[in-house]
This record gives C-alpha cells, structure tokens and sequence, in this order.
C-alpha cells in the first residue's frame, strides 16, 4: 500500500473514485485511438500493414478469450471455434449477394459477434456448470467435434478448401469500398476500439465483477446470492460474441475461412497468447497478442525455426512469470512509484544485454545445427555473415559467444538482485 | 403466531450408511443469538451444511420464516435471507478487501446478472461497502488483496462479507476458531455489533465466547439435540455435563 492512498479521505471514497475514472480512465482509450490512427503513417509498406490487420485480430480474440481464463476462471481448449463459426457465417453473409449488398461492410461483424454468441450460449448452457477440469475437458471436445464438423458438414464450412469471399459487394460505406488495405486496416482498429472498450467496461460491471468472485471461489459467490453457473454462463456468452467479432473481422480481411480457423492449434495458440501476455491484467492479452504476432510474422521471415523461439518464450514466460509479460511490467510499479525505478536501469543493462548476446549466441549454435541437418550445401547467412556451417570455427564463434554472455549475465545477476531489493524497499519511517 | 425465523423439523442426514445427523428438532425466533455446540464430530457442521443447502438432507424440513427451503440451492437460499460464514476461511482472496465487500452487497442491491452498469459510478454501492468496512474496522485495508490480511482480518471479511447483504438470518461457523484471546474478543464485540436486530446461529467451540454471545444454546451429541436452553439451563442440565460440558469446561480450567 503506498502512502497516498493511506492519506486520501476515507470519509469521500465515491467522489474520490468517481474523480479517478475521469481523468485516468479515458487517457489509455484516447492514446490507444491516436496510436491506432498513427500506425499506417508511421508503417506504410503492405506488409506492415497485413501485420497490424492480423495483430487487431489477434488481440480482439485474445482479450474474449481471457474474458474466460482470467476473468472467469474458465480454461478452454477450444475457443477458435466460436471465431471460426462466426467467421464462416459471415463468410456466407458476404456470398448472399443480395443481403450483403443491402448494409455497409463495417456492420458485418455484428452478425459474426451475433453467431459466436448464439453458439456459445448452445454449448455454454451444459459447459458452464463447472469450471476447472469438467468444463476444459468439454471445451475441447466440442472444439474437436466442430472442427471434425468442416470435413463433414461440406455445406457450411466448405470442406477442405474452405469457403471464400468478396468483400466489396457490400454497400459503399461513405463511397469506401473496401478496395485497399488500408481501408480494411481501419475497419479493423474501429472495432479493435470498440471492442476492448466494451469488453474493459464489462469488467467493472456487477457481472465483471461477480465473474471474478466466481473465479476465486465459486462456493462463496454462492452464498451471496450468486448462481456460479449463471455467472459462469454469462461471461461464456460475451466471450463468444467478441470472439466471433474477431471472428466476422479475420474473414473480412483474408477473404477466406478454412478448417484451420476452427481446429485444436488455433484454440491453443489463442490460450498461448493470452498466458504470455498475462491473464491477470486486462492488457496483458494485448501485449501478448502483439508480441506473438510480431513473432509469428517477422521472426518466420528470419528463420525456419520461429515456432522452436516462440515455444521457447512460452515456456520461459509460464516457468519464470507466471504473472505473463504484462505481469512483468507491473512488477516494476511499486520500485517507480517509490521514486527509485531509475535504480534498476544500469543493473538491467549490465545484465540483460550479456545475457541477450548469449542467448543470440546459443539460437546460433541451434540454427546451425537445423542448417547442418536440413540445409542445403554448406553456406549459410545468419546475422548478416555468410559461413560454412560444416567447419569448425563458426561453431566455436557462437559457442563462446554463449558462454561469455551468459557467463557475464550470471556474475551481474547478483547485483540486479540487490539492486531490485533495493529500489523495492520504502525508505525508512514511511510506513 | 409469528413463524420462527428458523425452524428444523425432523432433519436427518446420511451418508451411506453413517447416520451423521439424527433427526433435529429446533425452532429459533426472530432477533434470538442461538449457539449450537457439541463435541467434535457431532454434525455441527453438517447441520449448518444442510440449512444452508450445501447438502441435500436424508429426510426432515427446514424452513426459513415458515418457507420450506427444501430442493433450494445455496444461492436460492441466500436470496431468501440467510447467510452464512464458514469454519475455514472462504473469502475471495485475490480481490481487493473493498472488490470483497462490494460483491458481497449486489444481489441485495438488485443489480443481479447486470452487465449495462458501472460499479463505480453507484453512490449507493460504494458508500454501503464502506460503511460496511467500517463496520468491520477493516478501512485501512481497503485496497489490498484480501488474501494477504492476517488470519483475525481475513475472518472479519468474512464476517463483513456474510452480513454486507443484509439477510436477516446469519450463520456463523466457528467465527474465533484459531484465533489469540485478543482476536476473539475483538471478534465477539464485531459479531454483537453486526447482529443487532438479527438472527445469529452460531457454531463455536470456545465456552467464553458462547456463554457471553447467546441467548439460548442447544447441545448436540451424535446428531441429536440433547438439550436446547438459556446459558444457565444448559449450564445446569446433568445430560450436556455428562455429555460435554463438564469435559470442556475442565479442559478450559
């Protein structure tokens, strides 16, 4: 507890709350829409551009999905397919011609968000009556049984091929049609927008808050009144709709939904990007969903073996914090509110540079290693060189590279430590 | 006649063959502090379980202001005006003490499932939850994560949590269980304030606390009521010395 909250005046704790919201609540939304605007001036190529589109996309499923792990207390194994049939379901809005044509394209998601709902409050009317095991064990069959669904159900889901598209059938939106890129790109941010802001309010709604009552102790909220089902079935139900708002938006971008955006790797990489992000703070899934996607599409342009890296992050990330990346950032909140952050700058840099070369060092040997197996010929390009990777001295370059980066990190981490310690201890007689 | 505000008739409980409950008879007024107490292992426990419809029972009725609650859940009962606090300590240990409180008070404020409010923005809502904090002393603690409060604070919550939605019936199971002599009578004193005007049922195993808390006491042994009285009655009936006090209130000296 820091000591302006100990001194504010108990005697006024709603004005003082209702104060708090206006002016820091609506800054994070205000930037986050200048920022939104920015990107495509700033990143300007195409390729930038298909990113951002993916990353919004991400990030929309990604804050539905922690709806249910982190605010419901609800892990599931198969949430894509309430993206992936409220896609597939817009999908065939857009070949109904004459339906398509009678709206303009901005409302499409509506009725994707509208489908991922409605199938969610199908499945989430048996799934939600526990939580924990029971209702992981259900989410992933169900997933399964709809992704088994594309093959046979041919109408729907188109097979193997899956089913394809045109968005610019639909009624001009202010003469835009949809024709560019970047049009889309701010069709997409609009409703990245809108629905982070939708989903933030929810949390501070009696339902928002009731969800993680139930998640803490379902048998409590009980007693207060509370059905822990109802509670659970209802955040069910938003998260579906907001999936299947990313849902509407990915088929509005790729023009085409297959079977990938229903199956078990699409619902476990949603989960993956969310638990490395953080689930226990509301931004954590988009930090998370940026980061994995920058991953998945710059790192996979740079190396064969970006999955191997992003596994990697993964594991470190749940072993080490488990709090995610967003977890990570808020460590530091306590060491900047008592004025001593810029403490941990030098020792930071002392560190986690060394360590950083040495962990490049160690990718080294791995990549060298996958180009010795699967590579063809004898050269290879990585870090701007050009070397053989069947002799001897490159081998031993990155090895020592390795070994003194991570070698130098281990003799500074001591110091980080003491230095962390230090920048979290409040100065004497203030508490 | 004014229906009791709690009332067991018959109330049996099995489990398998183990008979834990034996059929209980008790009937408790309006406003009344009634104790139950018991040696270990005599379903006091299981009683509270069962009225609050954490179990189904064998056989038997209870019923609240003459409503049977039979088949009710235990979110249906707690709608009804009864609530309860538990032997180990059941708050929501991640939410900040004041998120606690407040939870506590929403169903009784009738936001019920709401999902188009703001719980911030209600005067109401936040006022009450600090009143209630008051009310529980535990204001300076306002913001931290419930689960970090000492073992005396996180039973006051829990307390403040049972009460904040204004059932006129409040169970509590073994309030100072494990606490220093300090801590249970700070407890008591809380318990004395919050219940004014209300019915307490409350299952204690420390005699100071019972004897000094309630108006009437019941005994049970083995799933059965044995005696049901005022603090001096039961003090003096020769079956619960037999039974229980005479061993207790040994040990205590």
């Amino acid at each position: 507890m820091t000591n302006a909250e100990l001194k504010t005046d108990p005697a006024k704790p709603a004005q003082r709350m209702r104060a708090g919201t206006l002016i820091t609540g609506w800054m994070p939304w205000v930037i986050a829409a200048i920022v939104l605007i920015l990107l495509p001036v700033v990143f300007q190529e195409r390729s930038a551009i298909t990113i951002m589109n993916q990353m919004a996309i991400t990030v929309i499923f990604a804050l539905a999905y922690n709806m249910l792990l982190g605010q419901g207390g609800m892990l599931s194994f198969g949430h894509a397919v309430y993206a992936g049939v409220g896609g597939f379901a817009c999908m065939h809005i857009m070949n109904a011609t004459e339906f398509f044509g009678s709206f303009p394209l901005p409302v499409l998601p509506i009725f994707g968000g509208l489908v991922g709902m409605g199938l969610a409050m199908i499945v989430g009317s048996f799934s939600t009556r526990n939580a924990g095991t029971v209702f992981a064990m259900i989410s992933l069959g169900v997933g399964e049984l709809i992704a088994a669904c594309s093959i046979i159900i041919v109408a729907f889901f188109g097979g193997e091929e899956g089913i394809s598209g045109d968005r610019t059938y639909a009624q001009p939106f202010f003469g835009v049609e949809f024709l560019q890129q970047i049009e889309v790109y701010y069709l997409i941010a609009a409703w990245l927008l809108i629905s982070a802001l939708l989903m933030y309010l929810w949390t501070r709604t009696p339902m928002g808050r009731m969800a993680n009552a139930v998640r803490d102790n379902p048998e409590r909220a009980e007693f207060l009144g509370y059905s822990a089902r109802w509670v659970r079935f209802y955040s069910f139900v938003a998260s579906g709709f907001f999936a299947g708002i990313s849902g509407a938006l990915f088929a509005i971008n790729y023009e085409i939904l297959t079977e990938e955006n229903l199956n078990a790797t699409s619902s476990g990489l949603i989960l993956l990007v969310t638990f490395l992000g953080g689930v226990g703070f509301f931004f954590g899934p988009i930090i998370g969903a940026v980061v994995f996607t920058l991953v998945q599409t710059v790192l996979s342009l740079e190396t064969d073996l970006w999955a191997l890296y992003a596994g990697a992050l993964f594991v470190a990330t749940v072993m080490y914090f488990p709090g995610g990346l967003a977890g990570l950032l808020m460590m530091h909140v306590p060491a900047i509110r008592l004025g001593k952050g810029s403490l941990l700058v030098m020792p930071y840099i002392k560190t986690l540079i060394p360590a950083g070369i040495g962990i490049l060092g160690v990718c080294g040997l791995v990549e060298m290693l996958f180009h010795l197996r699967h590579g063809s010929g004898d050269e290879m390009t990585l870090f701007w060189t050009t070397f053989d990777s069947h002799s001897v001295v490159p081998w031993l370059v990155f090895a020592a590279i390795a070994v003194v980066g991570i070698g130098i990190a281990r003799r500074t981490a001591p110091d980080l430590k003491d230095a962390w310690n230090e920048a979290n201890t409040p100065p004497k007689g203030a508490l | 006649m004014v229906a009791a505000a709690l009332e067991l008739d018959g109330l049996k409980k099995s489990f398998g063959k183990a008979e834990i409950i034996r059929g209980v008879d008790l009937s408790i007024a309006k406003g009344e502090r009634h104790a139950i107490i018991g040696p270990n292992g005599a379903g006091k426990s299981t009683l509270f379980n069962l009225i609050t419809g954490r179990f189904p029972q064998t056989s038997g009725h209870v019923r609240l202001h003459g409503e049977d609650l039979a088949g009710l859940a235990p979110f249906e009962i707690n709608r009804k005006g009864l609530s309860r606090s538990f032997q180990i300590t059941n708050i929501f240990p991640k939410m900040s003490v004041f998120e606690n409180v407040r939870c506590s008070l929403l169903w009784s404020m009738g936001y019920k499932y709401n999902f188009w409010s703001m719980v911030g923005r209600s005067r109401e809502l936040n006022e009450g939850a600090d009143a209630i904090l008051e009310q529980i002393n535990l204001t300076g603690r306002r913001d931290l994560p419930a689960g970090v409060l000492s073992y005396a604070e996180q039973r006051a919550l829990e307390i403040g949590i049972t009460i904040a939605g204004g059932a006129d019936v409040i169970m509590l199971d073994e309030p100072t269980a494990g606490m220093s002599h300090s801590e249970t009578d700070y407890i008591v004193d809380l318990i004395r304030k919050v219940t004014e005007d209300r019915t307490l049922v409350v299952v204690e195993h420390d005699m100071g606390v019972v004897f000094g808390l309630a108006d009437r006491i019941s005994v049970l042994v083995y799933g059965e009521i044995i005696a049901t009285g005022t603090p001096p009655d039961v003090r003096a009936n020769p079956k619960v010395q037999e039974a229980y006090l005479g061993a207790a209130l040994e040990a205590e000296h």
